[in-house]
């Protein structure tokens, strides 16, 4: 097997639509609709937790890929890494039921294959700066928004289905702070790149702007600032996300 | 471990991607309780090497098919032949490891025999489910006879193991002990989620694709995408002898539906957009995402 292998080898059965996320976000503004899921109806709804579930699917494959990739790398960064690729297996479970609890249907929306993308990084420092700390900070705002929506609308199977997942997220992204020191240790250069690597994480992926500094009946996607001071995010960091998100508009 | 977690992305298949997921885990946790057993007995802690060149040689079969129509072939000798091998050499061992010197080893040894048994019996679900055909199990029957020729010449993976290899006895376990194992696949795509209107218009338009009939075709189309259609479609190369719809995914109130266009010699996917007008559904854009070989007749 090749190490690390294409980006465009990511295997999916048949029923998957592929697309840049781009795109589709473009095709819904030309239709007159909001480029991402509002969470204003059940659809919509159901089109976040499908675009979560295939989240979840990339994270377990990237996961799997930084167990084969980097096999000189420190053993227990390679036992963490397993332990996410399980994770994030009953994650895909998870999402897959809540799919369904919602009357929806796997390859429903289609798939952008975004956090995929970030887990084919060369450095294993800079996948884990990018997917753990970058992508898996942004599903601790979006859980946490999807999680208040359900306490909302008065639905305990997603309130607790997604807290459950929550709660592992975060550890992911203490798995991301703790390797992104340890593998960096004595080099600054890589360490710079890796934070690097997720900044623009932070600042293109940030859902159309939608994320922001604010309380959840404020402002779309709340940043969840104590789920991320507990994964190892300083109060540095967060103020750094905060700025960033104020200038942010891609995707 | 290694290779299931890198197998997973190169998997299509939800039910063997999800396997895999599942059992890295408990393949990383085995790995490290061997490596921690090491420095007690006298030698370096995780680390470990191949008995013999015969043993590389396996392990280089064994993962080697990586490509998206080769899961079969990924499942049988993961769990076909690699984990009922291990099952066989752990059982051995427990069996002969001293009870008073020896109860750090055989504490690992039992774990490791109880949760290779569960993944071999969960993948051999799994194999079965998806290789449905005789042609698939003659597939599978064969990839393992390949393996177990290297896992011979190699004397095991100790390089000292003695015949047989695999202890089929070894191998049974109850459904209810392997269900944890096994996620819930969701349904096949079923071609009803489409719309009825837009399956009237589908319809239509796969019988002018296989029909040949491009006048007919065009009609489907709208005006700016026909070039770019025609290009997508012609892929193919030569005349079409089956259009299928395999997935269907909404951008609004638009539809993408995936089809799988069959050739003489070619199997192309493409994306179709299809957009409501005043005319009723049409395909505003088309983008061709694959092509491969036919598959060869069983």
């Amino acid at each position: 097997m090749d190490r690390p292998i294409a980006y465009d080898k990511l295997a999916r059965e048949d029923r998957f639509v592929r697309m840049r996320a781009r795109d589709v976000a473009e095709l819904k503004v030309e239709q007159g609709l909001p480029p991402f899921p509002d969470l204003a109806s059940r659809e919509s709804i159901r089109e976040r937790v499908h675009g979560i579930m295939v989240g979840e699917l990339q994270a377990m494959e990237g996961a799997g890929r930084t167990v084969y990739d980097f096999p000189d790398a420190p053993w227990e960064f390679t036992l963490d890494m397993a332990r996410q690729v399980w994770d994030e297996s009953r994650h895909v479970e998870t999402y897959l039921g809540l799919l369904e609890h919602l009357g929806g249907r796997v390859g429903e929306f289609p798939e952008s294959t975004i956090l995929w993308r970030c887990a084919c990084a060369e450095d294993a420092a800079a996948r884990v700066a990018g997917v753990n700390r970058g992508l898996e900070g942004l599903a601790c705002d979006v859980f946490n928004q999807l999680i208040h929506i359900a306490q909302k609308i008065g639905d305990p199977v997603i309130e607790k289905s997604v807290d459950y997942v929550l709660a592992d997220e975060i550890t992911h992204v203490r798995m991301g702070s703790r390797w992104l020191n340890e593998l960096t240790r004595g080099d600054p250069e890589r360490r710079r790149r890796a934070i690097e690597f997720q900044e623009t994480i932070d600042e293109r992926f940030n859902l159309g702007g939608t994320r922001q500094d604010g309380h959840h009946e404020v402002v779309p996607i709340s940043i969840a600032k104590e789920a991320r001071k507990l994964a190892g995010f300083t109060d540095e960091e967060i103020e750094r996300l905060v700025k960033s998100t104020q200038r942010s508009q891609v995707y | 471990m290694r290779v299931l977690g890198g197998w997973i992305a190169l998997t299509p298949e939800l039910p063997a991607k999800l396997l895999f997921g599942r059992h890295v885990w408990d393949c990383a946790q085995h790995a490290d309780a061997w490596g921690r057993r090491l420095p007690e007995l006298r030698a370096p802690a995780q680390t470990s090497e191949p008995a013999n060149d015969g043993v590389v040689a396996f392990a280089r079969l064994l993962e080697s098919p990586e490509g998206p129509r080769q899961t079969l072939e990924r499942i049988a000798g993961a769990y076909g032949v690699l984990k009922p091998h291990l099952v066989t050499l752990y059982a051995r061992h427990l069996a002969s490891a001293n009870a008073v010197y020896e109860p750090p080893t055989r504490r690992i040894l039992a774990r490791c025999l109880e949760e290779e048994r569960r993944h071999a019996a969960a993948g051999a679900i799994v194999l079965s489910r998806l290789a449905g055909d005789a042609a698939a199990r003659e597939r599978v029957a064969d990839w393992q006879g390949r393996l177990l020729g290297a896992l011979e010449k190699a004397g095991g993976i100790t390089g000292d193991a003695m015949a047989p290899l695999i202890d089929a006895t070894l191998l049974g376990v109850p459904p209810d002990v392997v269900a944890p194992d096994l996620v819930q696949a969701p349904p096949n795509f079923d071609p009803a989620a489409l719309p009825a209107d837009l399956t009237r218009a589908v319809d239509a338009y796969r019988a002018a694709l296989t029909a040949g009939d491009r006048a007919a075709a065009s009609g489907w189309v709208d005006s700016t995408a026909r070039e770019a259609v025609s290009e997508a479609i012609a892929s193919i190369g030569g005349r079409i002898t089956d259009a299928r719809v395999v997935g269907l995914a909404a951008i609004g109130r638009q539809q993408v539906v995936k089809l799988r266009i069959e050739g003489a010699h070619a199997v192309a996917f493409v994306l179709l957009r299809w957009a409501p007008t005043h005319a009723g559904w049409r395909i505003a854009a088309a983008d061709r995402v694959a092509t491969e070989p036919v598959p060869a007749a069983p």
